[in-house]
């Protein structure tokens, strides 16, 4: 039984704290400039001028993983923001704009000289508008073209034939916002981009999510899962935002010489295996042992969330001749990846089978309203797969509607009658 | 024979270029009937009564005659219908659809911008022009402007009879404005204007006049619940109300990019940049008595500018009520009691001010 962590996890634990108190300090006593951004904008751009750059959706789950959103979000309610309003990727305005209410992990997050967001939910121009309000600082929007083509098995097409999987004009269109924010960049940091550095970056981001897709291959083709989901997130999500980096690069290495090591040693995470589960949807931040709660009763262990998986299929990209399109290539389609039809059920049922999915929990956020479409897809694609389905109604960052003990009767239910039978 | 027609779900389809291509324009409005069919397939809480009423249609084939089905991307929940759509088809749910066109006019305000949607409005004239056979010129597309706008002038004079002097009710008056969409221009034109002429002579109507804002309404039902409180709806931020014409679409060399940016600029909707909407609700607010903010359960959008407005009607001492409900479903008693509270607070600052 693998009951300690793996080493690749305590240091990518470490590896954010120590990374957030160096930006504190380089923001208050070097008076640096640093960003926050969404989740799903090109990061490297930042770095490579030296303008580092925290998650809002990493923040939030930070927030939520020290049980700090209840006091936030209780403080949005009562602003008069109703409950149905996306509380993951606001969480974080919470904590800026009702500072008050609550602690913040760590000081709290330092005024950003800038915001960047692409605006695929229709609240993200809203929510980042009144945090730059907050804070005083600039706001820079990508807006998100929508595709009208979108050929079948996108991770095939992804990595070496991605101009074939974003329409011209939406790639030329994500590419000329990006020169402008790299305008933006450089007139911030005084630094100027080195095309060069970004073509060499995204060779080193190929290489971090290929030594990913070893990770994912080991864990699919192992007798019994090697590492615990909520292993394998703390390790991507460390290194993806800094992703390219030497850290992140030696450290998805270490990541995967331990796994491989359990594997060769035959280490599980749960001896005894008897279902292969999947996480459908975002992390519930504020529960993370849910996911291993059915390991003792059940010895049913999530194998699968999109968080490693969607790096190798979703940032790789050869040829490299023009780094901005293709770093464009990548940004332009994120949300139908994972979220809307028809790519994001064939991606995941294509996912389960290579991952010999027993059972499928599919999270119903209750208040990300563009997160809960294509659900239904989704559901119905692994059901006809003959892969039993279980939807999680919960908010990924919200617990005060959460009741840990049904929800874990419900999955209990689930792998007796429907899993395990 | 029914004349070709093209149907949207949402009025922020260049109709000059529908007409151009030889179509009429159907607009896809929300009601209270059921969906059930569509209920099968869409998440709850995330499509608006319009998007589910759209669905319904398509999957039971009383949208087979439609030369086009086209989504313009005013919100989150019209492109993911139209990814929805593709993939009934693509599945077999439904056979009998017409082609899923999707209108990318984006509404953010950045400078590579305007060119895409130029591109976009393009896009959608050749693919209406193929499916119709019918390729307007230049002179085609600016003769359908005018009668455009010849109508708009008719729609705006309509609405002037709203505000600052109701002479006519919001319920009453809103289907006129939204028939702008729908009705040959010149046929509009002339309705409007001899509707104009009656209400005209109409004396003006007593009780609070009332701005309708949060999440744009397509249709009078909320103006009936409201005004059956003895209000007086005089204006709204929606596309179907008021904001129906909006100013002219500008004739010059390219008619094309004229409509682009038209379009873009008068929108409504849920990707509308908060400050524009910002703007647009507190110009209006010098010519009301009361505001009432509908964010109904499919909200994802509008109850993030719900308390800034409320700070600003606070220090204005304008009373106003927000409203959670489905615009086509019962208020609550809760509802009843806030609207009644509203007028009342709002007829007391009206004796106040005119004695």
């Amino acid at each position: 039984m693998a009951d300690s962590q793996l080493e690749a996890t305590v240091a990518a634990s470490a590896f954010q704290k120590q990374w957030f108190a160096d930006l504190r300090r380089r923001v208050f006593d070097d008076r640096q400039p640093y960003a926050l951004l969404q989740a799903d904008v090109p990061f490297e751009l930042f770095d490579l001028v030296d303008i580092p750059a925290v998650s809002n959706q990493w923040w939030a789950a930070i927030v939520a993983a020290k049980r700090q959103a209840p006091s936030f979000l209780d403080a949005m309610d009562a602003d008069g923001l109703h409950g149905d309003l996306c509380r993951y990727c606001s969480l974080g305005y919470a904590s800026t704009r009702y500072a008050s209410a609550g602690e913040a992990p760590w000081g709290g997050l330092p005024t950003p000289r800038l915001l960047c967001a692409r605006l695929t939910c229709d609240c993200i121009h809203r929510v980042f508008s009144l945090w730059a309000a907050t804070f005083g600082a600039e706001l820079f929007e990508i807006d998100h073209p929508g595709p009208g083509d979108l050929p079948p098995r996108w991770w095939e097409l992804g990595r070496s034939r991605w101009r074939e999987l974003v329409e011209p004009h939406r790639l030329a269109f994500v590419v000329s916002t990006l020169e402008r924010l790299v305008e933006r960049l450089e007139a911030i940091s005084g630094r100027r981009l080195d095309r060069d550095a970004l073509r060499e970056r995204l060779e080193l981001v190929n290489q971090q999510e290929e030594v990913f897709d070893a990770v994912r291959r080991l864990i699919a083709a192992a007798p019994e899962c090697p590492v615990r989901m909520t292993e394998q997130i703390t390790n991507v999500m460390a290194t993806q935002w800094v992703r390219g980096s030497t850290w992140a690069l030696a450290h998805a290495r270490a990541f995967h010489d331990e796994v491989k090591r359990r594997v060769d040693e035959g280490v599980a995470a749960c001896p005894g295996e008897r279902a292969r589960l999947m996480w459908i949807g975002a992390g519930l931040w504020h529960d993370t042992a849910f996911y291993t709660a059915f390991e003792a009763s059940h010895r049913a262990v999530f194998v699968w969330s999109m968080y490693l998986a969607f790096g190798p299929d979703g940032y790789i990209r050869y040829g490299l001749d023009d780094p901005m399109a293709a770093l464009a290539s990548r940004t332009a389609s994120f949300n139908e990846y994972l979220h809307n039809p028809p790519w994001a059920a064939e991606w995941i049922v294509h996912q389960a089978r290579e991952h010999r999915i027993d059972g499928a929990l599919v999270l119903r956020p209750r208040s990300m309203k563009p997160g809960a479409t294509g659900r239904l897809f989704i559901e119905r694609a692994l059901e006809e797969t003959g892969i039993p389905v279980l939807p999680i109604e919960a908010d990924v960052v919200d617990a005060r509607a959460w009741d840990p003990d049904s929800a874990r009767d419900r999955v209990g239910s689930f792998l007796d009658t429907r899993v395990l039978q | 024979m029914q004349e070709p027609y093209i149907v949207a779900s949402w009025p922020s389809v260049p109709v000059e270029i529908v007409r151009a291509a030889g179509f009429r324009p159907v607009m896809i409005r929300g009601a209270s009937s059921p969906t059930p069919t569509a209920d099968a397939h869409l998440e709850p809480g995330v499509f608006p009564s319009r998007l589910r009423q759209l669905v319904e249609d398509a999957l039971t084939g009383r949208l087979t005659h439609a030369a086009r089905i086209v989504i313009p991307r005013t919100s989150d929940a019209d492109y993911k219908c139209f990814l929805y759509l593709r993939e009934f088809v693509r599945r077999g749910v439904t056979t009998a659809l017409a082609p899923i066109v999707l209108f990318d006019l984006l509404q953010s305000r950045g400078p590579d911008v305007p060119a895409y949607n130029v591109a976009r409005v393009r896009a959608l004239l050749d693919d209406l022009s193929s499916a119709s056979g019918q390729v307007p010129s230049a002179d085609d597309l600016r003769r359908e402007i005018t009668r455009a706008n010849t109508a708009r002038a008719a729609a705006r004079h309509l609405a002037a009879l709203r505000c600052p002097v109701p002479r006519v009710a919001g319920a009453e008056v809103l289907p006129l404005l939204a028939a702008f969409w729908e009705m040959d221009p010149d046929r509009y034109a002339e309705m409007a204007s001899d509707a104009a002429t009656r209400i005209a002579a109409r004396p003006p109507l007593a009780g609070p006049r009332v701005l309708l804002t949060g999440a744009p309404v397509d249709r009078h039902t909320l103006h009936e619940r409201i005004e059956s409180h003895g209000a007086v709806v005089v204006d709204e931020l929606s596309p179907w109300g008021s904001g129906a014409a909006g100013d002219d679409v500008r004739l010059d060399e390219d008619p094309v990019a004229a409509l682009a940016e038209k379009y873009r600029d008068d929108s409504i909707g849920a990707r509308t940049p908060v400050d524009a909407l910002r703007r647009l609700t507190q110009s209006k607010l010098d010519e009301v008595d009361a505001v009432v903010v509908s964010l109904p359960p499919d909200d994802a959008v509008f109850g993030w500018d719900y308390p800034a407005l409320r700070d600003v009607l606070n220090a204005r001492r304008i009373p106003h009520v927000c409203l959670r409900c489905d615009p086509y479903e019962r208020p609550t008693p809760v509802d009843h009691a806030a609207l009644d509270a509203m007028v009342s607070a709002a007829s007391q600052l009206q004796e106040a001010r005119h004695g």
